[in-house]
Parts: C-alpha cells; sequence; structure tokens
C-alpha cells in the first residue's frame, strides 16, 4: 500500500539518509528506530512532503542546498513529487516531531483546524472518537494548547492528525519526554487506533522498548542507513538491537 | 463629549485602515506595504463604475470590492510567492506594486482634490450635545460589524480555522492538508477587501486623493507595531489609544500632529515594547 524506494536526502554533502527503502502493507504498524540524527525526522519529512517544502524554502532564501532523491509510493500512485498538502489529502498525515500543537488555540480548535479535510459527517464521528481514546482531553478541551503538559500535548496532536481522515499516520517520536507510565499508555493507544480504524501507521521512535511488543515490522536505522530489518520478535532476539535499544 | 465621540469615530477608523494589514500578516508573515494602495484603487475605482460607467452606488461598491480583492490575490500569486519569507523583499516588492498603482493612478488623472464618493446618507445628528454626520456613524456601525464577522469567519469556518491555523504554525498546518500558498491567496484577497472596505466607508468623508494611499499605509503600520505584529486584540486596542491620542493633541496642539503621534507611538513602542502590546515575538517556551 505505501512503499519508499531508495530514499536519499543531502543536506549540503552530508548524507542525511542512505538508500532508505521501506513498505508499510495495510493496516500494519512499522516501526523505525534509531539514535539522535539517524535521520528518522528526515525519513518522516519526505515521507510526508514537508522535506520538499524545505528544500524549496532554503532554495529561495539562499540556504541550504538540499537534495532528495528516491521514490514514494501510495496505493500504486507515485507521490515523490506531490506537495504535503496534497499528500495529506491523498490521506498520509504526519503527527511531526514535537508534536506542534497550536499555542494560542483552545484544545478544541486544535482538533477542529485538523479537521480541515474532514466533512461534517467525518469531523464528528472522528472528533466523539478522539474523545473516547483520549479521555482526559474532554476535561481540558477549553484550554490554550500552549499550556498543557506533555503527555497530553501529545494525546493533542495523535488526536488532531486523526482529525485529518488519515489512511497512513506517520508518527514521529510521539513518546519524546513523556513518563514511562504515559509511554504505555500511548502505545496502547496506537495500537487501537490501528485495530479499530484500520488505519496504517509508521512510528519512529529512539527508545524501543514501549513500542517494539506492538509493532508488525521494524527497521533501524544508524547514520542515514537503514542497518537491520526485520519483525519485532526478529529484532527483539537480535543482540546488537537488544543491547543498543533495550539497553540490557 | 466631543473628546470621547471623535475619539471612538477616530479609533475605529484606524481600526478599520488596519484590519487586512493585520490580517494578511498575522495569517502569512506578509507585510503587505501595498496596502494604502489598494484602498485608494477601490475609492477610485468605484468612483470610475459609478461616474463613468453610470452603475448604481452599491453595485459599483461591491463590484470595486471584488476587483479589489482580485488584485490582491493576484499580487500573491504572480510577484510575492516567488520571494516568499524573505521579509525585506516582501516589503520591497509590495511597497512597489503599491507605489506603481498610486503613481499610476495620479498620472492616470487623480490629482487634486475634485473627485469624491457621496455619503451613504446625507445629514447629521445630535448626539449627547455634539453634531456627528451620519457616515461617521455609519463608519463606526460598519468598523464593528466588521471586527464582529472576522471573529465569527476565524473562529466558525473550516476556512477561517486554516487561516488561524497556519498564523500559528505553518508546517503544521501542511501536515494537516491546509496549503500555505493557497491560505495566503485568501489571506491577501481577503485583506484587500477588508482595505477597500474601509476605503468605501471613509471616503465619502473627504476626497479621493493618493496621498491617502500614503497616509492609510502608515496608520496601519503604526496600529500594527503598537499592538503587536499579527495580534488581532493588540491591533484593536492600540487603534483606540492612537485614535484618542490623535484627538487629544488635535484638540490641545491642533491638527497637524495627527500623524506625529502615530509615528511618535510607533519610536516609543520599539524603543520600550519592542514586540507590542500583544506581541508574539516572544514564543512561549517549548515543553519536551
Amino acid at each position: 500500500m505505501f512503499e519508499a524506494r531508495g530514499l536519499m536526502v543531502f543536506y549540503e554533502n552530508m548524507l542525511a539518509l542512505n538508500n532508505v527503502s521501506l513498505t508499510c502493507g495495510k493496516d500494519r504498524i512499522i516501526g523505525v528506530f534509531g539514535a539522535n540524527s539517524a535521520g528518522k525526522s528526515t525519513l518522516m519529512y519526505t515521507l510526508s512532503g514537508i522535506m520538499s517544502d524545505i528544500r524549496t524554502k532554503e532554495e529561495m532564501a539562499g540556504g541550504e542546498r538540499i537534495t532528495i532523491r528516491g521514490q514514494v509510493i501510495f496505493e500504486g500512485q507515485d507521490i515523490s513529487e506531490l506537495k504535503p498538502s496534497k499528500r495529506a489529502r491523498a490521506g498520509i498525515i504526519l503527527c511531526p516531531e514535537r508534536r506542534r500543537i497550536f499555542p494560542e488555540s483552545t484544545v478544541m480548535e486544535n482538533l477542529m483546524i485538523g479537521a480541515y479535510l474532514a466533512n461534517s459527517r467525518q469531523t464528528s464521528e472522528t472528533l466523539d472518537y478522539v474523545l473516547r481514546i483520549f479521555s482526559p482531553l474532554v476535561r481540558i478541551s477549553k484550554r490554550l494548547g500552549g499550556f498543557l503538559s506533555g503527555g497530553e500535548q501529545q494525546m493533542l496532536a495523535i488526536g488532531r492528525a486523526l482529525m485529518a481522515q488519515p489512511k497512513l499516520l506517520l508518527l514521529d517520536e510521539p513518546l519524546l519526554g513523556l513518563s514511562p507510565i504515559i509511554q504505555y499508555m500511548l502505545a496502547k493507544s496506537i495500537k487501537e487506533i490501528r485495530d479499530e480504524r484500520g488505519t496504517s501507521i509508521i512510528v519512529s521512535e529512539q527508545y524501543a522498548r514501549p513500542i517494539m511488543p506492538i509493532i508488525d515490522y521494524g527497521y533501524i536505522l544508524e547514520n542515514g542507513s537503514a542497518v537491520v530489518d526485520g519483525t519485532n520478535r526478529e529484532l527483539m532476539d537480535n543482540p546488537d538491537v537488544k543491547s543498543a535499544y533495550f539497553g540490557s | 463629549m466631543e473628546i470621547i465621540i471623535y475619539g471612538i469615530i477616530n479609533s475605529v477608523t484606524l481600526a478599520l485602515m488596519a484590519l487586512g494589514f493585520t490580517l494578511v500578516y498575522g495569517v502569512s508573515r506578509l507585510p503587505n506595504f501595498a496596502h494604502g494602495a489598494l484602498y485608494v484603487l477601490t475609492g477610485y475605482v468605484a468612483w470610475m463604475l459609478m461616474y463613468r460607467v453610470g452603475l448604481y452606488y452599491p453595485i459599483a461598491m461591491v463590484l470595486s470590492l471584488i476587483i479589489t480583492g482580485l488584485v490582491g490575490a493576484a499580487m500573491y500569486q504572480f510577484v510575492l510567492v516567488r520571494i516568499r519569507g524573505m521579509a525585506i523583499s516582501e516589503i520591497i516588492a509590495s511597497y512597489a506594486i503599491g507605489l506603481a498603482i498610486l503613481e499610476g493612478l495620479r498620472w492616470g488623472g487623480l490629482k487634486g482634490g475634485t473627485i469624491t464618493l457621496p455619503p451613504f446618507v446625507d445629514g447629521s445628528i445630535e448626539l449627547i450635545g455634539v453634531s456627528v454626520d451620519y457616515q461617521r456613524l455609519i463608519v463606526v456601525l460598519i468598523g464593528v460589524l466588521l471586527v464582529g464577522l472576522l471573529w465569527l469567519f476565524v473562529n466558525r469556518t473550516k476556512l477561517g480555522l486554516a487561516l488561524k491555523g497556519m498564523a500559528q504554525d505553518e508546517r503544521a498546518a501542511m501536515t494537516l492538508g491546509i496549503d500555505s500558498d493557497y491560505m495566503a491567496v485568501v489571506a491577501m484577497a481577503l485583506g484587500s477587501v477588508l482595505a477597500g472596505i474601509a476605503a468605501l466607508v471613509l471616503f465619502p468623508l473627504g476626497s479621493i486623493v493618493v496621498e491617502s494611499g500614503y497616509n492609510v499605509l502608515i496608520m496601519a503600520v503604526a496600529v500594527c507595531i503598537v499592538g503587536g505584529l499579527g495580534s488581532w486584540n493588540g491591533a484593536i486596542l492600540a487603534a483606540f489609544i492612537i485614535g484618542f491620542a490623535q484627538i487629544l493633541t488635535q484638540v490641545y496642539l491642533g491638527a497637524h500632529y495627527q500623524v506625529v503621534v502615530a509615528l511618535v507611538a510607533i519610536i516609543v513602542t520599539l524603543i520600550s515594547r519592542p514586540s507590542g502590546l500583544f506581541g508574539r515575538q516572544k514564543e512561549l517556551e517549548e515543553r519536551v
């Protein structure tokens, strides 16, 4: 359903992604693991099209020269050249790194801005769903986005992405900086979203332990290259992966 | 009494002049220095349609607003889109377009105080002992109405919410399927129409002259800087502060200090509080 072939991204001469290929079937959860600067966010930005927008902006401002190579294929169509808004319309929604909540809008307004692509029936249905799986949001629905805790922000960010009716949800480091309890709760919610709505999900994370049990297939990124891949069982049994990502 | 009533009228006038500028800057971080030119253009086009083409006043007004909106959208679509994100170039390019429009109009015969739009309703009324003409009341009425409608538009409609999202975080908005160029075109068209509405209600109070374009631009910039760039609440508050300050100096010092007040307000703001009353220059610290 979704496939990336031979992605290469250069910032000037620095290689940020080196020939990365990945596939995500329907109803799958794919994990992408790697340390800081391994290329996780670059990968997510490339898949969602934000990277080409960054490239255009840098080009216009005479800044860094960014080169993007490779193909992104979604439902049989080559979408490598599509703008981020067009990809979102096709069903690829990125929930970006550090959440990027709209700070001056209330929780409810954040969700309603997220519903830009949804019709009114989808909006009310998804809103009910989001407030059910992330019930803490109900109590704080009138609070401004800038005044939420990290966990609340992350729930809101995922909820807002769901409002945009994703077929493929890209989650970039959703657990960053959260307490272990919230991390496990969110991991459970991510699995529920896949099970109940049939949304395919690609999730990137630095710390693998909470996410590893819910993924179907995973990739390990190191210095921009996908060095190991496999099902979650294979990854968990791999001694290198074990020592690097589970700290044991 | 006079100070209060004329202070309110003057403040709403300033708010009307600044609304479009604030909207465009707030949404797309685009300082539209052709704002004043679009203002004069609307007045001139309405006058042309009325006296040269012979249309009814209301039809001429609506048509002139549509034309101004299209001009604003075209300005973004064909020129400004190529220099997005480079603030200095955006200012220079939009100001150049503004100059071209204004001086083009002057060259095309818009000079002297000869042409003017008629007031919507003639006559005047006594308000608590002060005589106010109907047109000035209409200015206040339309100003309040416009702010209310804009609030509804931005908070209740899908397009308005998308504009609000774009104003806060462009990249986050893009991930949700909101197209930044489309939104900038919408904002420019809407901002131009707002400048046009201001022109149509304010020009009947005087005559249509090229200089008012520069004047409106200075006022809009002053209001936006004092209020904090891109902040609506700030702009309205600043319009009242500057508006009353102008009336006070007019009463106690003399009429020709009006523009000086606006410029002094800019300087004082930049010295004491560079991001303005409600400025967003300093973002909330990001929580990780």
